[in-house]
């Protein structure tokens, strides 16, 4: 009895985050913005998928569709998706019909932001997990391939947490900047020259070019065989490394001396993206993803309406 | 102050809203709320009057934790406004200026959403909506999508919007702006009949309405409270403006009308705007004699009597003469 009233309490606690979510996504999946990106993947991994049906292996192929996720041009879509609820004459309009109400403004904005991520990881796997299933099952004419059930669920992943970073980086920006327009260029900016950036503090493993060619490598990853690695302490050398380039990333932030380190070009040749690892990678983007909203969570309740 | 309203509350009952030195500064720049000291009594129907500019949105948004105060305070019902307190709010009906409403939505589906917002649960939610729906006289439009209505239906749906959560206090901002005259009948109407049980503040520089429905007043000017009190009060203030002449003659022939009229007893008159004359008669002097008297004076003086205006809108002449007493004190305010 006891614990229906707690689920009670609780439903009706989250009745409004509840309320915002679902306004939210009825709103987002009525936008054209959404339905032309929907379209458009769809459309562009049918392309990619009849185009090299021949010609690349399981892996490959799959790295192929995943390749406009992670670089070119979907970022675009889903940076604009995260900026607009914050900023512009959205914020006003959501001032006096929801923020005038009873509401928390974490409430509103971990609503909108949840939405969001929603909607984009919706659209991402509605297109994504059918062209694996089709591409991994069919009777190719391509020599077989050893994709893995691990390596396939660990690139989504990958892929999705690129993407919810991207999302959460344009809710940021667009709650610190407030014009859409401007917070879009910026970002486009900053993102664009991303590996050049991250190549500057010794993280190019995390650029979304290295993770793109180290996609097709997980993809062969068994589960198995990371299940030993992690018994190997692998995690340990992870979290040991992901400490240091963590701590020469605020070390080059700070003005102080980057560690010698191989030039970006190095970092390809020698085929470094290939030693990937699922634990740093998914450190490497949560921890920003967290940041971003928690600092727009800041910036949003710090501000007018 | 609570004696005013003339309604059900004592004295030591929390006011409603109480505003401690409030300010509001945009950007160094603008003052748009100058140390503001305010208390509204439970069960006023209470008039924020000022022009545009003046910074009643501005008040308004303070209250609702939109804005952050510059400095000084805003309480409502004893509880401190801001951006996370969620517990005034839930106390608060807010309909804005021309209510920007999801066009996508029926008002069925709206409503149904602030309520959840509201934390409502279904069996108190959806009577009431109907219920409101029926009193703001949309049920006839449940099918039709927001974006359909006319500026008056979307106000009607504001206003049911501002009650779903049967709040005791109403915050409406301008609420009869763009009304056509039988949608501005209602809406007072409505504030009239909510203000039997609610305390009800009004927004708006339309000085017919704070005439009609309010039964307490604060005039803004320029960021300041210039004036709180009763209707009463208002109007005790002004000057007895008893006509106004237009004229048309020499100025000098003007000017020499005033000093004689000024001279007739129970007689004040001043030169207003354009070629008239502001007659103010003293309490006991017979208007009808008075009038005769300045009359004959406008002969003598050579000048033509185009017409005569009564000065009945006795809180429109008291309003504009608080915002010259204020304009005119300069450093002294």
């Amino acid at each position: 009895m006891d614990s229906v009233d707690e689920t009670s309490k609780l439903g009706t606690r989250l009745m409004p985050y509840a309320a915002i979510l679902r306004h939210d996504l009825a709103g987002l999946w009525a936008s054209r913005l959404v339905r032309l990106w929907l379209a458009g993947t769809a459309l562009l991994t049918f392309f990619l998928v009849a185009g090299n049906w021949t010609q690349f292996q399981d892996a490959p192929l799959i790295a192929s569709v995943l390749f406009p996720y992670l670089v070119f041009p979907w970022f675009f879509v889903v940076v604009a998706l995260g900026v607009s609820p914050v900023s512009g004459s959205t914020a006003e309009a959501l001032a006096d019909g929801i923020l005038s109400r009873p509401v928390s403004r974490w409430e509103y904005l971990l609503a909108a932001w949840s939405a969001r991520v929603a909607v984009v990881l919706a659209v991402y796997l509605v297109v994504v997990v059918p062209a694996i299933l089709v591409v991994t099952l069919a009777d190719r004419p391509v020599r077989e391939d050893s994709v893995r059930v691990y390596g396939v669920i660990s690139v989504l992943f990958v892929v999705g947490l690129v993407l919810t970073f991207l999302v959460s980086l344009g809710f940021l920006v667009g709650t610190v900047l407030r014009k859409p327009l401007l917070a879009v260029v910026v970002l486009i900016f900053v993102w664009y020259p991303i590996g050049l950036i991250l190549s500057m503090f010794s993280l190019e493993e995390f650029s979304p070019v290295s993770l793109s060619r180290a996609v097709a490598g997980q993809l062969r990853r068994p589960w198995r065989q990371s299940a030993e690695e992690a018994k190997a302490a692998a995690n340990m050398e992870d979290m040991q490394q992901f400490s240091e380039q963590l701590g020469s990333f605020f070390s080059r932030l700070s003005g102080g001396a980057a560690r010698p380190k191989a030039s970006r070009d190095a970092f390809f040749e020698t085929k470094e993206f290939e030693d990937f690892s699922l634990f740093r990678v998914t450190l490497g983007y949560g921890l920003p993803t967290l940041v971003a909203v928690i600092l727009a969570m800041l910036s949003f309740y710090w501000r007018d309406l | 102050m609570a004696e005013f309203c003339g309604k059900v509350h004592e004295s030591k009952m929390e006011p409603a809203i109480r505003t401690e030195r409030l300010t509001k500064i945009y950007g160094q720049r603008l003052i748009a709320v100058n140390d503001m000291n305010l208390e509204v009594p439970q069960g006023c129907v209470f008039g924020l009057l000022g022009p545009n500019g003046a910074g009643k949105t501005t008040t308004l948004r303070l209250l609702l934790g939109l804005q952050r105060p510059t400095a000084g305070r805003a309480e409502v019902f004893g509880k401190v406004c801001g951006p996370n307190a969620v517990g005034v709010r839930s106390q608060i009906g807010y309909l804005p200026t021309n209510p920007r409403l999801p066009g996508n939505l029926h008002p069925i589906e709206y409503l149904d959403l602030l309520g959840r917002l509201l934390r409502l649960r279904r069996e108190v939610r959806k009577p009431r909506i109907s219920a409101l729906l029926r009193a703001v006289g949309l049920l006839g439009a449940t099918e039709q999508r927001i974006r359909t209505f006319s500026t008056g239906m979307c106000t009607r749906l504001g206003i049911a919007a501002s009650l779903v959560g049967d709040p005791p206090l109403l915050i409406w901002d301008e609420p009869t702006a763009g009304l056509d005259p039988s949608a501005r009948r209602f809406t007072l109407d409505l504030i009239r009949e909510l203000g039997k049980t609610k305390t009800i503040v009004i927004a708006t520089h339309i000085l017919g309405d704070i005439d009609q429905i309010c039964d307490h007043l604060g005039v803004m000017h320029e960021g300041r409270m210039i004036f709180t009190g009763s209707m009463q009060d208002m109007k005790r203030r002004l000057r007895h403006d008893a006509f106004t002449l237009e004229l048309e003659g020499d100025n000098e022939n003007l000017l020499r009308l005033a000093q004689e009229a000024s001279r007739l007893e129970g007689i004040e008159a001043r030169i207003g705007p354009g070629e008239t004359l502001v007659v103010g008669i003293a309490e006991g002097r017979s208007r009808s004699g008075a009038l005769a008297e300045v009359l004959k004076a406008v002969d003598a003086c050579n000048l033509s009597l185009q017409a005569i205006h009564s000065g009945r809108n006795a809180t429109e002449n008291a309003y504009l003469q608080l915002l010259q007493e204020d304009e005119a004190h300069g450093f002294g305010r």
